[in-house]
């Protein structure tokens, strides 16, 4: 599995002190710690919610120089802009990076999609389109079918997209955790090639003991068919859940991933 | 059952988020005892006031619930188990009201704003405004400005309530209250606004006439704005 780190995100209140005071170290400390633990991304999203987009584009700037400078760990730029994108892709210079996130929205997907190609990087597509996210595993897939039309038409290899079929909490409507499933299912069967991802804490959002909810939940999405994963990669529990889902759906030959971790 | 006895009935299964005798309550084992639907039609059938029933069954229990809510001992799945036996009610309520005659608190427009399509909140806090007597006209997700405008404008609306769960769409908030200006609209109507990244601050800096954190708050604001001439 492939895990994405997404501790570095300034809508959280701790990083974006970081971004708006350009705390170097800080950040750095942040992107090692999650390297350390697994990550094989580090999801940037410098959104702090003031500022113009301007002061957005300086931010990506500095935080994907200072990350990339110290540490070789492909990132993951995790904005709703284009220019944002652009901007993170080009100090990137064609290293491996991956976009976060695209949706079936015709003029997103203008914009997006042709930067993946340009920069051959990877790319999170959201199944979900500009009148929000459906409701049915159907709705869903249509959405994925618009983006992966469109990665052909601007050359972005479906080897290249993780799908995301979007995790919405249960505490809301109690069905969301198996539109999710199913639709996962649903994307292996239906698009070959393509990978899937999602962050998968937000189906326990409002309830209580929510690790125990992630927990259970990666275990079933990875038996669905998940490949990559945005979580926070100190979750210790959820780290190893990774493990014992992979080892248990028959994606860990000879169990020498899961064995490995937990050797004494 | 005496008619207040079912009125205090109806009231507890709202607290306890039960819309039909089937339903799991908050508390354990009320499985099998009629709901808010069964009890609310047996009431009507009794001929009580659909009015008394509103606010003795509904719109005090919600109260309630919202105090829970406040002090954490209800998450969001209870208030949403509750809100849905609102909901349920008013619908069985609607046609005895009118045909009693009895007028709403007056029309309150809800709506999230461009470019924002999260709508959870916005339908809580709906239905929590229909439990306590106002006409809900509700524009849901993604409405532009202009289509907020208009429909406060068409509709005499003397509330209206925006939403927005990003960064990035809560100025939107800000261009309809300068539309309104623009028309000659916003002394007429009430701004409330609400949703993760705003706040009192925010509120005050855009001009609208109140900040909700959540839908019990929104409640208590309308309290205030009923109580004031």
């Amino acid at each position: 599995m492939i895990i994405i780190g997404e501790k570095i995100n300034a809508t959280l209140s701790s990083v974006k002190s970081i971004m708006l005071n350009r705390e170097t170290e800080n950040l750095i400390d942040l992107a090692k710690k999650q390297v350390e633990s697994g990550a094989n991304f580090i999801d940037v999203n410098v959104g702090t919610g003031v500022g113009s987009l301007e002061d957005e584009i300086e931010s990506i700037q500095w935080a994907v120089e200072s990350i990339q400078e110290q540490i070789k760990t492909p990132i993951c730029i995790d904005s709703a802009d284009p220019k944002v994108m652009e901007t993170g892709l080009k100090i990137l210079n064609n290293k491996p990076a991956m976009i976060n996130s695209v949706k079936a929205e015709k003029y997103n997907l203008e914009a997006v999609v042709p930067l993946a190609a340009e920069h051959d990087s990877f790319l999170i597509a959201l199944a979900m389109d500009e009148s929000g996210i459906p409701k049915t595993v159907e709705g869903r897939l249509r959405c994925c079918e618009t983006i992966l039309s469109a990665c052909e038409k601007y050359g972005v290899s479906i080897q290249n997209v993780y799908i995301d079929p979007l995790v919405m909490p249960i505490s809301t409507d109690i069905n969301s955790g198996m539109v999710t499933l199913k639709t996962l299912s649903a994307i292996k069967e239906q698009f070959p090639g393509a990978r899937t991802v999602t962050g998968l804490s937000n189906v326990s959002y409002g309830l209580p003991e929510r690790g125990r909810l992630n927990v259970a939940y990666l275990h079933m999405c990875i038996s669905a068919g998940l490949d990559a994963a945005i979580i926070d990669p100190l979750d210790k529990a959820l780290m190893a859940a990774v493990k014992t889902g992979e080892v248990l759906a028959g994606k860990d030959r000879h169990c020498r991933r899961y064995m490995r971790s937990f050797r004494k | 059952m005496n008619p207040s006895e079912l009125l205090e009935k109806i009231a507890f299964n709202v607290i306890q988020g039960r819309v039909e005798a089937e339903d799991e309550g908050f508390d354990l084992g009320l499985e099998g005892q009629p709901g808010v639907t069964e009890l609310v039609n047996e009431a009507l059938n009794l001929n009580i006031d659909p009015k008394k029933i509103l606010i003795e069954s509904l719109t005090e229990s919600m109260e309630i619930v919202g105090e829970k809510f406040e002090q954490n001992e209800y998450l969001i799945p209870d208030m949403l188990a509750s809100a849905e036996c609102v909901g349920v009610a008013m619908d069985l309520l609607s046609p005895h009201l009118i045909k009693a005659g009895i007028k709403s608190k007056g029309k309150f427009i809800i709506a999230t704003v461009k470019g924002d399509l999260h709508d959870i909140g916005k339908n809580i806090v709906a239905i929590m405004l229909k439990g306590a007597g106002y006409e809900i006209i509700d524009l849901k997700s993604d409405v532009s400005t202009d289509r907020i405008v208009d429909a406060v404008k068409e509709n005499e609306a003397p509330f209206l309530g925006l939403s927005a769960l990003l960064t990035t769409t809560m100025r939107n908030m800000e261009n309809v209250i300068r539309e309104l200006e623009k028309q000659g609209l916003r002394n007429k109507v009430k701004v409330l606004i609400g949703g993760a990244p705003t706040s009192k601050e925010f509120a005050a800096q855009i001009g609208a006439d109140a900040y909700c954190k959540d839908a019990f708050q929104a409640l208590e604001i309308m309290k205030k704005i009923e109580s004031s001439p």
